[in-house]
């Protein structure tokens, strides 16, 4: 629905309402079987969120058939009483403090949901909407959420699922849809926040920033990239098919549109295997991707960035040895570009991947130092000792996470998100004693 | 190199107005450049595309825009270049360079391209840039070539004028608040676009703003397509029909083709695509160039929509430019773009 000055009051009127309700009459434990029910819900082939949302989300966000099944499989699969949980249980120490007062040192504490939280999504892929709604549910506070236009689909089948589940508990939630240019609205909604949780370019969550009243608790997630790491042990011909897959995944799932998506592989040399050799198995693989799960549509734009990225490399290849392309026969469906130079070089998008060779950890972390605090992930292959090493580094450098490629897009629920807990911030304790 | 000379004469000839065969021409200008440009020959060869296979004029390679940026891309040692025009980039690096032995070509296209879109009234009058000298730039080249004279501000005249400059340079004299009324008859060419600027306008207000602050109406405002890798300009129709228009006709040394990027294959009519160019002025480089600009076939004109952004629409990962701030687009205009036109980038959605 279309949001008016007047719409987000009543909103916000609803959801505060709602959070009252649902403090005093849900306890925590409740709340989780809501939550896990509404998500595994979507799971069975016959769900009947499952087949509205590969219906209806293609036509929104251009996405395959087959990636919707694809995202609901993992996104909800990984949403279970036990995840659940566990994530209340590492920000809190104890999910009881969401329905009590629990001993804290000497004394004993309660934690309470913000009354009020604003969601403003970006909607370039679904789960950090999902998880971010989920989020305010899970500390019961009440949720007034901005979609984007790119992605209502999810947003709205994920708040039936919960209604389903629990009608009560999907009060919290209100879906409002408003241009993000309409700063009037935006400025209507921020005002009656207590928190805000906005994802998005890094322009527009520093102007959200700038809005949001003093008050309010403000979070936002910005625009981020992620790349891989392969060392030369992993670099054998009985390793390498699997590598491959696991690193096809992690680029093609949600045709890369994601923060946790690797816009570079970096291959050790060295290895039983060189990194071409990596290059040409990613290319078999990315094909193999798209046959099972193919590549959304693209707008004309998007199409003419792929295909400009990926003719210029192709020329450059018949020309210079230190660069080699594996593109699809089908124009723009994946291309793989080897390319002998360090330099972080961020993807188009849309299933293009680099693969860069490399001497040694010492180079690749020269080569990211000036985007070190845009990279969210790095995916590395295999997790060892040496690896241990280079994690240290990059934590260093301020990157968020560091984990086994083929895992690059399924953080966990309590994963940091971009280095931050994902509950502590929206709550607010009463201490006593 | 005779042939190549004789191949020059000839082309210089047809942009003169002699008869000629295009498409016979274009095959003999891709043969030559096969034979002579070292990283084009290897491209070619290893699409299997080589003279003694090509037929026809639209099975000639194109050479991305991007590729400039690489590589000399010449028929002849880079060091013979008696002139370079630079692309968009602060650095060595990521600056596209077009390196000239010899500006025949280059001069020949300038001024019968210019005067049949500006002047089909056979007026004549003084020209006005706007635009600052620079030796790297192909605009200020093309604008000194034309005899204009270089001004820092305009003053009331007695005489009809042409003014010409970027929609930047324009856009900042009416932010200044200009206030004339040129006599009738006086014209503008505007090009370029203002990525980056601190504000951007339509084309429909632009224009209304030369009408306003200049007297020039709409009808007499004529947008300019060009790009530093070609040698041949592009211009809106507007002063030939009477009307503002969009369209572009290619002259008949150079032919244009919108191919779909989804596809690789030419677009069917009213489907955006890419721009594909070929001139025959650029035969001391590449004459096929793919470029990295999106529009539609408009009859046998075509409509320029703007630059394929960098960036995605989608996707929450970061720009190209954002993520490096080596690549962002320095404050000149004559490094601001690859490619000038299109004045005010129309949304494409």
């Amino acid at each position: 629905m279309n949001a008016t000055p007047d719409r987000i009051q009543d909103a916000v009127r609803r959801v505060r309402e709602a959070h009252e309700f649902v403090l005093e009459s849900r306890r925590t434990e409740a709340i989780i079987k809501a939550l896990a029910d509404a998500a595994q819900s979507w799971l069975p082939a016959s769900s009947p969120w499952r087949a509205q949302a590969v219906e209806q989300a293609p036509a929104v966000t251009g996405s395959s058939p087959a990636m919707v099944n694809e995202v609901i499989d993992r996104m909800f699969g990984a949403i279970t009483a036990e995840s659940l949980g566990a994530l209340l249980d590492r920000e809190f120490g104890d999910r009881r403090v969401l329905d009590e007062f629990r001993p804290h040192g000497r004394a004993q504490a309660r934690a309470f949901g913000v009354p009020v939280i604003l969601h403003l999504l970006a909607g370039n892929v679904p789960p950090p909407g999902i998880h971010s709604i989920l989020n305010g549910l899970l500390v019961r506070s009440g949720n007034v959420v901005r979609m984007s236009q790119r992605d209502t689909v999810f947003p709205k089948l994920f708040v039936e699922s919960v209604r389903a589940a629990d009608p009560d508990l999907a009060m919290c939630v209100e879906l409002l849809e408003w241009p993000r240019t309409d700063a009037a609205l935006t400025q209507a909604a921020l005002a009656k926040a207590d928190a805000v949780i906005a994802h998005g370019d890094d322009s527009t969550i520093a102007t959200l920033r700038r809005l949001a009243p003093g008050n309010a608790t403000f979070i936002g997630y910005g625009q981020k990239v992620s790349f891989a790491y392969v060392c030369r042990e992993a670099m054998t011909a009985e390793q390498l098919p699997a590598l491959a897959t696991a690193a096809a995944e992690d680029v093609s799932v949600y045709d890369q549109q994601g923060c946790l998506s690797p816009h570079v592989i970096y291959v050790e040399e060295r290895g039983a295997l060189g990194p071409r050799k990596f290059a040409a198995a990613l290319a078999e693989a990315m094909g193999a991707f798209q046959a099972r799960i193919p590549r959304g549509k693209l707008s004309v734009e998007e199409a003419a960035v792929v295909n400009t990225t990926r003719s210029g490399y192709e020329f450059r290849s018949a020309s210079d040895k230190r660069i080699a392309v594996w593109a699809s026969a089908q124009p723009n469906d994946w291309t793989v570009i080897y390319e002998d130079n360090p330099a972080f070089e961020p993807s188009c998008l849309n299933r293009v991947v680099f693969v860069k060779p490399t001497d040694s950890e010492r180079r690749v972390l020269d080569g990211i130092q000036r985007f070190a605090a845009r990279i969210s992930t790095v995916g590395v292959a295999p997790m060892s000792e040496r690896m241990m090493e280079l994690a240290k580094q990059l934590a260093k450098l301020g990157i968020h996470r560091v984990c086994p490629l083929g895992q690059m897009q399924r953080p966990p629920l309590w994963w940091f998100h971009d280095g931050r807990p994902n509950l502590a911030s929206l709550v607010r304790w009463t201490e006593l004693g | 190199m005779k042939t190549a000379l004789q191949l020059q004469q000839r082309i210089v000839a047809f942009i003169g107005g002699a008869r000629d065969d295009f498409e016979a021409l274009a095959l003999e200008v891709f043969a030559f450049q096969f034979a002579h440009n070292h990283a084009y020959r290897a491209f070619c060869e290893r699409k299997e595309r080589t003279p003694d296979r090509v037929a026809h004029w639209t099975e000639i390679p194109a050479v991305p825009a991007s590729a400039f940026k690489q590589l000399a891309l010449t028929c002849f040692p880079p060091d013979d270049a008696i002139v370079e025009f630079r692309t968009s980039g602060t650095t060595q690096a990521c600056s596209g360079r077009h390196l000239f032995k010899t500006l025949e070509l280059y001069d020949a296209a300038i001024t019968p391209n210019f005067n049949a879109h500006l002047f089909p009234d056979g007026a004549q009058m003084p020209l006005l840039s706007l635009v600052p000298d620079d030796p790297h730039s192909s605009l200020a080249y093309m604008i000194r070539k034309l005899g204009a004279r270089c001004v820092e501000r305009l003053e009331p005249v007695n005489v009809p004028v042409c003014v010409l400059g970027t929609a930047f340079n324009f856009l900042k004299l009416f932010d200044e608040g200009i206030s004339l009324q040129l006599p009738s008859g006086s014209r503008a060419m505007e090009t370029g676009g203002f990525k980056g600027r601190t504000r951007e306008v339509t084309k429909p207000e632009l224009y209304e703003m030369f009408e306003m602050h200049l007297g020039i109406p709409p009808t007499h405002v004529v947008n300019e397509y060009g790009m530093t890798e070609l040698s041949t300009q592009f211009y809106d129709e507007t002063m030939r029909v009477g009307h503002c228009s969009d369209v572009k006709h290619a002259p008949p040394w150079a032919r244009v083709r919108v191919i779909d990027p989804q596809t690789d294959e030419e677009a069917q009519p009213g489907v955006p695509g890419l721009f594909r160019i070929y001139d025959l002025a650029n035969l001391w480089s590449v004459m096929c160039l793919q470029t990295e600009d999106l529009g539609v076939r408009e009859g046998d004109g075509f409509v320029l929509f703007g630059r394929a952004p960098g960036a995605m629409p989608r996707g929450c990962s970061l720009k190209v430019e954002a993520l490096s701030e080596e690549r962002r687009r320095p404050g000149g205009f004559t490094a601001d773009s690859d490619r000038r036109g299109g004045g005010v980038p129309a949304p494409m959605t």
